[in-house]
């Protein structure tokens, strides 16, 4: 941490720039140098070469068109339910329930995608992922009611019926939405192929990233230029001044949880129809949980959790690239990114004061 | 003084950040004397104070204690040169006893036998006995009432062996009662050749008290009078640097009291009924509170803290729900009603805690002006927050309440005191309010602020706001209320008209000697 802060500070010194900025900017900077070089250690202790395991790594993730297709789809979930979460971060709601909302949306949008007798492409998407987000904003309602009803702790709730979520799909791709022809019985039905998101042209990527870029202006708009970005940021400020200001507590928990898990479920349903293409119980591992490391190291802020969505999805999908060609255990990229996050969220804290 | 002081503090210099919180002070303290150190909020005071007790380090000067030239580097090489610090909210541990919290971070507590324990308690017996400070060493800290845990703190740095006592703003939870018998006290511990320093606004205080007087403003010393020489004016231009007209707002206040002005006639605006409330720890803290406030008065409710009144605030303000009981504004029920609803109909809050309820520090200024009101047209509509509306709102209000600070986007904890209450206040009486709760309005704030407080309240109530005023304070009692009620262990329990209303009689109703005989109340204190 000493480290940390004289790399930041040595440079504002001299230079005499506007402090605050360059320690906005100089603190990430150093966190990803410290993280680099710890990772390198990591990857010699496993026997690796750093300078060629990196070099793997970006290539893996920007290398050839098909590779940054990867970089994009992985970060688009990532993206999307990082917003969701910024925004109840920053109106201090902490749901960390995300990855059971994705479950659910994928769920109820898929159950849509099934069923729904429609044949038209467009009209089936659309309602499959509306279902998806209602699907994941109900799960979300059930912790902002419990929390504004009964003042019931949302970390708890949030967390708990992630289990729920999970074990719901599960049953669901067991039972009543089981695919017929798969011989074990953990393969939910196939997507009907009208309602399969289509790709970019040119790159090997599903539309689904173009909602991410959409979201991230409505997001920062939402926040920064509305009096509900203003509320919520009054609530998570000084809860109690914001009480006493007017500002309905409750309420404002219960939209906050709604956006968010009707985020996360469009997540859901956006990978279901974007990449599994079909109901499938590894349809995430954890990325509900990751975005939201990704939306604290973008400090809950638009732009900044599509930065941090992108650098994760990077190391992530660079990784998954750099341990094949490299033979390295796939635990050391996860290591890499752990240290990533923990070093950023440390600048982070650093840049703050 | 004919010997050496037994604390020379010359130069003191002290620079937090960009402000500078001491230059060039100067202050002596001599074995015998009680000495006030009086100024302003943020005059630097309990910088000053913190320095001697080794909690800052100075960036400039020399101290000396005992004639010799020492560096306090931190408290325990102050405790070990003789000083003890009475901080104005209490380090003791509430569920220790007295006994217990007297050696609480002394090397080997927690392997303390039995029997040194007891001698403890033996000591602490003797030392209460030779200075008048009696408490019960084997009692529970959270069993004290709040002079008895002062005296605790004080018994601890005599245990300590403390021949230099400083204490910061030791009135301010005091009854009047127990203010009376906290002097007295003091003289005898300065009798037997111990330097007491207080820091304190409260004039009478210093006038009565002391007997040397040290003004700072501004982080500068401001004078050194005499207290038989000075009056309270001169000790009020001091420390704020002009005169101060306090007397004339409240000279002012009482003959339109006097006159009436027809509010006599004016419908009941807030009319509470059988109120009960639990506080925190789900123990009774208000009963059965009953009072009317009417268009054109200010009602006060006066009382010792933590009688009730900050759960009174909450309740009105609907951020605590009522156990029991009715509460009206202009005739309708409002009992159910959330904050907003509140607001909505005309009723607002100047809260006891500005940084916990008022302002939201990390917000500028600007916005901290339109906290309640976002939402409506000019400043934002469902979709967009009108900035320039909001710029211009700020410029406008700072200047109207001079409000002291060097541009409105600045985030509102850079404010002090005072100018933080002029943000609430702004923000409050441009809200087309019916009744404003005013709790605590002028704590911790420094004459100028008082001042400009009372005025605004006056103002109010000339323009037929009610008001109820919640305070602690005896002087704004008596200058500012049409009626007042005393708030005593969560019950109301006199009762006076402005006509009627007589210092020494609220005095000790807020002690708990109330008009009538109390049923089954101990005597405050031992």
């Amino acid at each position: 941490m000493t480290s940390a802060t004289s790399v930041i500070a040595a440079p504002a010194g001299r230079l005499g720039l506007n402090r605050r900025r360059l320690a906005t900017v100089g603190a990430p900077t150093g966190a990803v140098v410290l993280a680099l070089l710890l990772g390198a250690g990591l990857i010699v202790a496993a026997g690796g070469d750093p300078l060629s395991a990196y070099s793997a790594l970006l290539d893996g993730a920007f290398g050839n068109p098909l590779a940054f297709g990867e970089v994009l789809a992985q970060a688009t979930p990532l993206v999307i339910i990082g917003l969701g979460l910024a925004l109840a971060f920053r109106g201090g709601v902490w749901n960390i329930g995300a990855e059971g909302q994705l479950f659910v949306g994928a769920l109820t949008g898929g159950a849509v995608a099934v069923e729904l007798p429609v044949s038209s492409g467009p009209v089936l998407i659309a309602a499959a992922l509306v279902g998806g987000i209602i699907g994941g904003a109900v799960w979300g309602l059930i912790v902002g009611v419990l929390r504004a009803r009964w003042g019931v702790n949302e970390v708890i709730t949030s967390l708990l019926l992630t289990y729920i979520g999970i074990l719901l799909f599960q049953w669901a791709v067991r039972q009543p939405l089981r695919d017929p022809a798969a011989t074990n019985g953990l393969s939910g039905q196939a997507m009907p192929h009208a309602a399969l998101l289509p790709d970019l042209p040119g790159v090997s990527v599903h539309i689904g990233v173009l909602f991410a870029l959409v979201l991230v202006p409505v997001v920062a708009w939402l926040m920064g230029r509305t009096p509900f970005g203003f509320r919520l940021r009054m609530l998570g400020l000084n809860a109690d001044a914001a009480q006493t200001a007017g500002v309905p507590a409750g309420r404002m928990a219960i939209r906050l949880m709604v956006i968010s898990g009707g985020l996360a479920g469009l997540a859901g349903i956006v990978q279901t129809l974007g990449v599994s293409d079909r109901l499938d119980p590894n349809l995430s591992v954890g990325t509900g949980f990751t975005a939201i490391v990704v939306a604290l190291i973008g400090r809950c802020n638009a732009i900044g959790v599509l930065l941090a969505g992108l650098l994760v999805a990077t190391l992530q999908a660079g990784g998954q690239a750099m341990s094949v060609t490299e033979s390295l255990p796939y635990s050391i990229v996860l290591a890499i990114e752990g240290v990533f996050v923990v070093f950023l969220l440390i600048a982070d804290r650093l840049a703050r004061r | 003084m004919p010997d050496a002081p037994l604390v020379a503090m010359h130069g003191i210099e002290k620079r937090f950040g960009p402000v500078q919180a001491l230059s060039g002070v100067d202050l002596d303290l001599h074995a015998g004397e009680i000495h006030a150190l009086l100024g302003e909020n943020g005059a630097g005071k309990t910088t000053l104070m913190n320095i001697l007790y080794g909690l800052h380090q100075p960036d400039a000067g020399t101290i000396a204690i005992g004639g010799r030239e020492q560096a306090l580097r931190n408290p325990q090489d102050a405790i070990a040169a003789g000083i003890g610090m009475v901080h104005q909210h209490f380090m003791l541990v509430p569920t220790l006893t007295v006994a217990e919290n007297m050696v609480l971070g002394e090397r080997g507590a927690p392997m303390l036998r039995r029997g040194e324990l007891r001698a403890v308690e033996r000591r602490l017996v003797e030392l209460g006995e030779r200075y008048g400070l009696e408490v019960d060493p084997r009692a529970r800290v959270w069993q004290l009432s709040v002079g008895e845990q002062q005296r605790v703190e004080i018994l601890r740095a005599l245990f300590r062996d403390a021949r230099i006592l400083i204490l910061d703003e030791p009135t301010a939870t005091l009854t009047p009662v127990e203010t009376e018998r906290l002097f007295p006290k003091l003289q005898g511990l300065a009798r037997g050749g111990a330097a007491v320093v207080f820091i304190t606004h409260h004039l009478d205080d210093v006038l009565r008290w002391a007997d040397r007087i040290t003004v700072l403003r501004h982080g500068e010393p401001a004078g050194s009078p005499t207290p038989s020489e000075t009056s309270a004016e001169q000790l009020a231009r001091l420390m704020v640097g002009r005169d101060v007209t306090l007397m004339r707002v409240a000279a002012g206040r009482r003959s339109l009291g006097e006159d009436g002005g027809g509010r006599r006639d004016a419908a009941p605006v807030l009319e509470v009924h059988g109120l009960c409330a639990d506080g925190d720890r789900g123990t009774p803290a208000l009963e059965d509170v009953a009072f009317c406030v009417r268009g054109g008065e200010i009602v006060a409710v006066a009382g010792v803290e933590g009688n009730g009144q900050a759960e009174l605030e909450e309740v009105l303000m609907g951020l605590r729900r009522p156990g029991a009981g009715t509460i009206a504004l202009d005739g309708q029920d409002i009992t159910g009603a959330d904050p907003r609803e509140r607001l909505r109909r005309g009723l607002g809050l100047v809260p006891s805690d500005r940084y916990r309820r008022g302002v939201i520090r990390e917000l500028s200024v600007a916005d901290n002006l339109v906290l309640d009101r976002i939402d409506r047209p000019p400043y934002g509509t469902l979709l967009r927050v009108d900035r320039r509306a909001i710029r211009e709102r700020a410029r406008g209000l700072v200047e109207r309440y001079s409000i002291r600070v060097g541009d409105p986007g600045q985030p509102a904890a850079t404010l002090s005191g005072g100018n933080a209450q002029r943000v609430v206040l702004a923000r409050m009486l441009t809200g087309e309010l019916r009744c404003l709760i005013a709790a605590q309005p002028t704590r911790g704030l420094d004459v100028g602020a008082i001042e400009f407080v009372w005025e605004q309240l006056a103002a109010a109530r000339e323009a037929g706001m009610a008001i109820l005023l919640i305070s602690t304070e005896l002087d704004e009692v008596m200058s500012m209320a049409d009626r007042c009620c005393v708030l005593y262990r969560g019950r109301v329990v006199a009762t006076w008209e402005r006509d009627q209303l007589d210092r020494e009689r609220v005095g000790l109703a807020m002690g708990g000697s109330g008009p009538e005989p109390m049923v089954a109340t101990a005597p405050e204190g031992a």
